[in-house]
């Protein structure tokens, strides 16, 4: 699948792609994110002080603005909110690529089978997305929650996921109806190739793309979820994230008196959030030639 | 297909829904760990009041027996009784959801309004600074987290400031004192700001970029090029050829957004003490209220079924293409 | 007496890789109230020169040198705001209907109507809706169905309310661009017939534009066969007919000649014409020319008159006298 010609494409879609201002800024934010989820293995071991969980600064009891020794200051049990921050990046990398990955491998399949045997089961799987699409699935977990007491984070993961399919199969049915038709797969079926093969060999290759696309916008909605859920206090409390930061800042009485630990979760959530909402219309330009700048006859 | 005709396949359409939404929910219900009776009945009542109530919601009899009465009883607006207030639950949940009506229509309708109208004036001077500014900025409010954001506002707009009241939504020497309606209205208004600011700015983010993509594809469609071949003006081709045209995909999106918007209201509610339904669905939740969680959540179901319906009808009314 | 007279005009685009001139020095005179065809393959720069007159050139659109008479005014230098009283008004243009080119979500009788307000503000009620009667008349569309919506009408009945809106303001110069291409042949046919009866019935200028030298032929009488930007031959319909000069217009023919003419016409594979980002100067058709001469490489060609009404632009145009001459 790999030869020449692909190669090309790809290299010519990355140009695009990082001439895109857009894409550019949005690579950049999620470097540094990297970065920061890279940097949260290697904080805990400079002493057990940094631990964002359990590290506790002996010398302090309140929260404390922050100083050389802990840059971002300290929540209100003496833990390093950087230590925090940094952990807290690495959780939503965790949660929206999981989440998203489980989310597109749900809708890609859906929307292949759905698109290529048509008929009931077609309508039968696209009414079942439709249903799910208009629930609300931060209100959904929470009724989860209440029912099944306190979540640990996979199972937050695979629920958020469970929730995000239905867009990603929409769009993957009717790109599998259009493929349907054309000769390649016509002539593979005339060939006796099985209804799988045809599906995983001839229609899934050409709808990946839009497939990964789709998994930028759904890496955002996993982990603005997750945040909310942490944030409301039905997370998982074995896990530190920037939700469950805002958490403990609110839930502590401390966000008018504390900046220093109200500013940076939040604005983190929201600038990881920019930085795949812009990945995802700068690949949407790539992949859509009529979206790219025009007046270049 | 007519237009009654129409209306009345999207109701069956909303109420199949709703009824598969109600039959899942039971099933959760007796699926989730522990004693369903303890869910449906407070532990802490006279065992005559329970035994009253087990009799009441069939929690005696096999499960479809259960159900029919659950269904019955759902359709009759008998909720059982909240835990927590001791009272039944459809007498709580009526008078949360008024609140949650106000602050989400009028949310929604003014950023809707207001981000149509701003992604038109952006997509008309594309290119331009006053594009750039707008569109950035709506990129910004559209990602922001909206409990975070919520909270900054409460903070500065709030706390450091004291413009607006930090919670609730009537000052309390005014539940008591014998105030005119018309203070009362206003000072309402004056709790619904902060929280009214937020949905408002974070939904605007979203329907300006819907609206400015919408209208650059809209504009480059041929019957632009027509209007301007008969020589109308260039603010007759931008509002009613380019606009109009360009509005229809944004009031789809309105509803395809409705479950994003009910989450950010339900954080939204919770932040600024706002005694709607959402906050009322956390705190039942946080408090193991089984069956005023119940109920909130099929409210809230309910209120994004009909929304999605009120949007459906709306775009059916507006594009003559739709054919019923 | 002339309409519509168009000299030297030369149009580019700016492209990223610089400036392509679709129009190169052309020049043509209209007289009022006759059609002229115009017909050319795609990217000949005919739709180009079609925009021009309407003042709709796209952005990126310069025009680089000529002037555009048209009753007494030089359109080249109208302003936005002077151009808005003549598109629509004294000028008009019969789009494509199936380029999508009625807005779905308006009334017919409103997107004509509009037009008409446009121009005529003072109108009154009862005059507007007595015009409309007559253009739906003319055009042949039952009044009743006026007020539809686009999509409920059939592709040639668009075609001819998309007629119908040119018409709308009399103007005196009407710009066909491709009308029937998209059509099928029956209604292509009723179409072309229509445009050409209400041509006459009216009086009105037209320039018909297309790459079908057959469809060009059934609406005009004087026709212009562009290639790569130019025009390279301009004559009356049985001129270009019965003795084309120009070997490109010759090979049009050849596609469209039955084919027991075809026996002393040989059609050679085409090649793509010039790539017209660069200057070229030497003729543009040379390398698809069977009797290209060492001049033809290496000169621009000049025009040459054959009769008062007939003229190519080739430097050997006796050669294809000899070759097609016998009919």
């Amino acid at each position: 699948m790999l030869n020449k010609y692909s190669l090309q494409r790809f290299y010519k879609g990355w140009q695009i792609f990082i001439e895109n201002p857009l894409g550019k800024t949005g690579v950049i934010i999620l470097v540094v994110f990297m970065f920061m989820a890279i940097a949260s293995f290697f904080v805990p071991l400079i002493g057990p002080m940094y631990d964002p969980m359990t590290g506790i600064d002996p010398d302090i009891r309140v929260s404390t603005g922050p100083s050389l020794t802990h840059w971002l200051g300290t929540d209100n049990v003496g833990r390093d909110l950087f230590a925090q921050l940094l952990e807290g990046a690495k959780v939503a990398f965790i949660v929206g690529l999981s989440a998203a990955f489980i989310s597109i491998v749900i809708g890609t399949l859906v929307g292949m089978v759905a698109g290529y045997t048509g008929g009931l089961l077609d309508a039968f799987l696209m009414r079942t997305a439709d249903i799910i699409m208009v629930l609300p699935s931060l209100v959904i977990l929470l009724i989860l929650a209440s029912l099944f007491g306190q979540f640990n984070i996979w199972i937050i993961v695979f629920i958020i996921a469970i929730m995000r399919w239905p867009a990603v199969s929409r769009v993957i049915r009717s790109q599998t109806l259009s493929l349907k038709h054309r000769p390649f797969i016509e002539a593979s079926r005339v060939a006796g190739a099985s209804h799988l093969r045809i599906i995983f060999r001839h229609i899934m290759p050409n709808v990946l793309p839009l497939a990964f696309l789709y998994m930028t916008f759904r890496v955002t909605a996993a982990i603005l979820v997750e945040a909310a859920l942490s944030f409301l206090g039905f997370g998982d409390p074995s896990q530190v994230s920037w939700g469950m930061m805002l958490q403990w800042v609110w839930k502590s009485g401390h966000m008018f008196q504390a900046p220093y630990w109200l500013i940076p979760p939040g604005m983190c959530i929201s600038l990881l959030t920019l930085a795949f909402y812009l990945l995802g219309r700068a690949m949407d330009e790539v992949l859509d030639p009529r979206l790219r700048k025009e007046g270049q006859a | 297909m007519t237009k009654p005709g129409y209306i009345l396949v999207k109701l069956v359409e909303v109420a199949v829904i709703f009824f598969i939404i109600l039959t899942a929910l039971f099933f959760l219900f007796r699926l989730s760990p522990g004693d369903p009776m303890s869910k449906m009945v407070d532990p802490m009542l006279t065992p005559e009041d329970m035994a009253h109530l087990i009799e009441q919601m069939g929690l005696d009899r096999p499960l479809w027996e259960q159900y029919l009465i659950y269904v019955k009883n759902f359709l009759t607006g008998s909720f059982g009784f909240s835990f927590h207030y001791g009272e039944p639950v459809s007498h709580i949940i009526v008078d949360k959801l008024k609140w949650t009506i106000l602050l989400f229509t009028t949310s929604t309708v003014l950023a809707a309004f207001a981000g149509i109208f701003l992604g038109k004036i952006a997509a008309w001077h594309k290119g331009s600074h006053l594009d750039n500014v707008m569109s950035i900025s709506a990129l910004v409010c559209y990602t922001l987290f909206i409990p975070w954001f919520a909270l900054l506002l409460l903070w500065i707009l709030g706390f450091k400031l004291g413009l607006f009241p930090l919670g609730g939504v009537l000052s309390p020497q005014l539940w008591v004192g014998n105030a005119s309606l018309l203070v009362r209205i206003l000072d309402v208004l004056h709790h619904l700001m902060l929280p009214l600011m937020t949905l408002f700015i974070i939904n605007l983010g979203s329907y300006l970029l819907l609206m400015r993509s919408s209208m650059l594809s809209v504009l480059r469609e041929d019957y632009i090029i027509t209007a301007r071949a008969k020589g109308l003006s260039e603010k007759v081709i931008r509002n009613k050829h380019a606009a109009q045209n360009a509005a229809l995909p944004v009031i789809t999106s309105v509803g395809l957004s409705l479950a994003f918007s009910i989450n950010g209201g339900a954080l939204t509610e919770q932040i600024f003490t706002w005694p709607g339904i959402g906050k009322e669905l956390i705190f039942a939740v946080s408090n193991n209220d089984y069956p005023l969680a119940q109920a909130c959540f099929l409210l809230i179901a309910l209120v994004v079924l009909v929304a999605n319906l009120i949007v459906d009808l709306l775009y059916a009314w507006l594009d003559p293409r739709i054919t019923y | 007496m002339t309409l519509l007279s168009v000299k030297n005009l030369s149009i580019g685009y700016k492209t990223k890789k610089g400036l392509l001139k679709a129009v190169d020095n052309i020049s043509f005179d209209l007289e009022k109230g006759l059609p002229l065809g115009f017909v050319g393959e795609s990217g000949c720069g005919k739709t180009t020169i079609g925009m021009a007159l309407m003042g709709l050139l796209p952005e990126n659109a310069v025009i680089l040198e000529g002037s555009i008479q048209f009753q007494g005014e030089d359109l080249v230098r109208l302003t936005e705001k002077q151009w808005r009283k003549v598109r629509g008004a004294k000028i008009a243009m019969i789009f494509q209907a199936a380029m999508n080119a009625l807005n779905p979500v308006h009334r017919v009788d409103e997107q004509i109507k509009e037009a008409i307000i446009t121009h005529q503000p003072d109108m009154s009620d009862a005059d507007l809706s007595d015009r409309l009667n007559a253009l739906f008349d003319l055009v042949d569309i039952p009044v009743a169905r006026m007020k539809d919506y686009p999509h409920e009408y059939s592709g040639g009945m668009k075609q001819r309310v998309i007629i119908a809106m040119a018409l709308a303001c009399d103007p005196d110069l009407i710009i066909a661009d491709e009308p029937t291409t998209a059509l099928d042949v029956i209604v292509q046919d009723q179409i072309l017939k229509e445009i050409r009866k209400v041509q006459q019935k009216i009086r009105t200028g037209l320039i018909f534009i297309s790459h079908d030298i057959a469809v060009v032929a059934s609406v005009c009488d004087r026709i212009c066969v562009m290639y790569a930007g130019q025009i390279v031959e301009t004559g009356t319909k049985k001129e270009v007919f019965t003795s084309p000069r120009h070997p490109y217009t010759l090979s049009l023919l050849g596609s469209y000649l039955s084919l027991d003419n075809l026996d002393d016409i040989v059609i050679p594979d085409m090649q793509e014409p010039p790539d017209l980002l660069s200057d070229i100067g030497s003729c543009r058709f040379a390398d698809n020319c069977r009797v290209c001469s060492e001049t033809c490489k290496k000169e621009e060609p000049g025009w040459v008159q054959i009769s008062a009404t007939h003229k190519a632009f080739c430097c050997e145009p006796q050669i294809i006298r000899g070759s097609h001459g016998k009919n």
